[in-house]
């Protein structure tokens, strides 16, 4: 029992300080400035911001859009 | 880091190229690299499901009407529900997991994939182990230690194939060419390190005989709870956090936030565990440890709801528009209705009622199927296409799909939430009859039979598109399906001319 308990006690300690280890690294490495701009990291020239990605398949994207015009945003 | 760019001719790093066609193509090579093994994985996992689905048919249809198929070994109910939990969990949840996380931290970092030859190595083992254990689920060649029933060469096997996704995703990450790190990627990290260490050493516990009795309950409960915690909620939040601002073509609202929920979660949701003994034989400062972190998840799970519910606002309306988009914010919202739900079963009050009764294993699916499940089928609907190169071959069956499986689950979650609360009340008081609490739930369990035959015709759609998909025609070669408006349309040939993946692998 006391080996289990040591077990289960010392991983929860392990992840903790794994994540503390983590979060650190984050913070030295520049990971925790301008923390917005990341959010904008999955956009680029080809699909930008404002423009979506997915539709039905033979639905999209004009079938959208003209649905929506002037009543988008 | 950036090595990918500066290949010798590489587009990226070719002046001669315009932006928009440097992000085609790097993306169109990514995606290459990931087809074949992302694919394996994402197949296999949906034979998976279809296998797991007949039996939780059966196992349901078993709990109203016992005399069904009762003359079958190996498909008493006591056999069958395991191997439902078993192929769902570690067949069809594990390996559409890994093939999501597989093609986001690719895409995320914008490095291709390698190591084919060892990711084919893990889907095959994978797929083995988990026929093996399922085999000998149905057989009593088990464990009835609930989450961890497979016999413990599967389980060696799985862990093993635990690592091979380990060393894979740590490639990807170590050659990525964008500094920053988007927050599903720290999420996506969550899993593939945290989880793998837990996997190994609760198995060692179950298996070696190190924790027996209450020792071997609490490890059990540390571990199942950590399974959706540390494994699947990770990855279905990844896909969600990726996915929704990308449809949408929107920004998170506050990536803020989206950090904040991250690191919080990775604090508390360890520690939740023990909240499933509530009123066991345990030191009570260890049940109480598991709702204290209960509670504490509401931080992580409140700025999620936040952030997703706010990505959304003014844009529901597209939901119409984009398969993705309907199967993730449904998820999504799933995520926080199962959260806020678990966090209050974690209160002694409210857990005397619900322990033992239906309840639980409706708030099971929810987590489980509305939530994870339902941002696993958004992400292949979006990725499958640009793995192929074409796209989905019926509209009508994506939606027969979506509102099959969506009402499906619904109907399952609310029979058995009311159903399962009357019965914990009931259950709570001596003077009722066992065979009238019986008896009052017979009605609700044939309405969760029902949810699953709808759920089954949702599986059925999805997987006849995914065998159309897979066996259509040659790949088109276009590396975006889906044309941004008012973008100059690009040269036919600007991918044609380029030697496939494997020769410049070899020519470099």
């Amino acid at each position: 029992m006391n080996l289990i308990y040591l077990l289960i006690w010392g991983t929860w300690v392990i992840f903790g300080i794994s994540v503390i280890w983590a979060l650190s690294w984050a913070v030295s490495r520049g990971h925790m400035t301008n923390v917005e701009q990341s959010g904008q990291s999955i956009f680029d020239d080809e699909e930008p911001i404002g423009e979506m990605t997915d539709y039905f398949p033979g639905e999209g994207p004009d079938g959208y859009l003209n649905a929506q015009e002037g009543t988008d945003e | 880091m950036s090595e990918m760019a500066d290949e010798p001719g590489h587009p990226e790093g070719d002046p001669g190229v315009p932006p928009r066609d440097r992000d085609v193509i790097r993306r169109a090579r990514i995606d290459e690299s990931c087809r074949g093994p992302v694919m394996f994985f994402i197949l296999t996992a949906v034979v998976w499901l279809l296998v797991g689905t007949v039996l939780a048919i059966v196992a349901s249809v078993k709990m109203h009407s016992p005399e069904f198929l009762a003359n079958l070994e190996p498909l008493t109910f006591g056999r069958v529900r395991p191997a439902h939990l078993n192929t769902v969990i570690y067949g069809w949840s594990s390996l559409a997991g890994i093939g999501v996380l597989l093609w986001l931290q690719a895409r995320l970092c914008r490095a291709p994939l390698r190591f084919h030859r060892l990711l084919y190595g893990v889907g095959v083992l994978w797929n083995l182990a988990v026929a093996a254990g399922t085999i000998a689920l149905l057989t009593t060649h088990f464990n009835s230690v609930e989450w961890l029933e497979f016999p413990v060469w599967t389980a060696a096997t799985l862990g093993v194939g635990f690592l091979g996704v380990m060393v894979v995703s740590l490639d990807v990450f170590r050659r990525r060419t964008k500094h920053h790190i988007f927050v599903s990627q720290w999420y996506l990290f969550g899993a593939v390190f945290w989880f793998p260490i837990l996997y190994v050493l609760a198995n060692m516990m179950i298996h070696l005989g190190m924790a027996s009795g209450i020792a071997q309950a609490t490890a059990n409960w540390w571990f199942a709870h950590n399974v959706l915690g540390i494994w699947f909620t990770p990855i279905g939040l990844a896909a969600a956090y990726y996915f929704i601002p990308k449809v949408l073509g929107r920004p998170i609202h506050s990536y803020y936030l989206s950090l904040l929920g991250f690191w919080t979660l990775a604090l508390f949701y360890n520690w939740a565990g023990t909240h499933h003994l509530i009123g066991g034989p345990l030191p009570v400062w260890l049940t109480t440890v598991g709702t204290v972190a209960s509670m504490m998840m509401f931080i992580p799970v409140v700025t999620v709801a936040i952030n997703h519910h706010m990505t959304m606002v003014g844009h529901f309306q597209k939901l119409k528009y984009s398969p993705t988009l309907r199967f993730i914010v449904f998820g999504a919202m799933s995520y926080t209705l199962v959260s806020v739900q678990g966090s209050l079963m974690a209160l002694r009050t409210v857990n005397e009622t619900t322990h033992f009764t239906h309840y639980t294993v409706a708030h099971a699916h929810l987590g489980m199927y509305a939530f994870f499940t339902m941002a696993m089928f958004g992400s292949i609907y979006y990725l499958v296409p640009r793995l192929l190169g074409r796209e989905w071959p019926s509209a009508t069956l994506i939606r027969v799909h979506f509102w099959c499986t969506a009402t499906g689950i619904f109907l399952y979650f609310s029979g058995l939430s009311w159903g399962g609360w009357r019965q914990g009340e009931m259950m709570n008081h001596d003077t009722v009859d066992f065979q009238a609490i019986v008896d009052y739930l017979i009605p609700f369990l044939w309405s969760r039979s029902f949810a699953g035959i709808l759920m089954t015709v949702g599986h059925v759609a999805f997987a006849i598109l995914l065998w159309k998909m897979w066996r259509g025609k040659e790949p088109t070669g276009e590396p975006a399906l889906f044309p941004a408006k008012g973008a100059p349309k690009r040269e036919e040939d600007s991918l044609h001319d380029r030697p496939p993946e494997s020769k410049r692998e070899e020519s470099s």
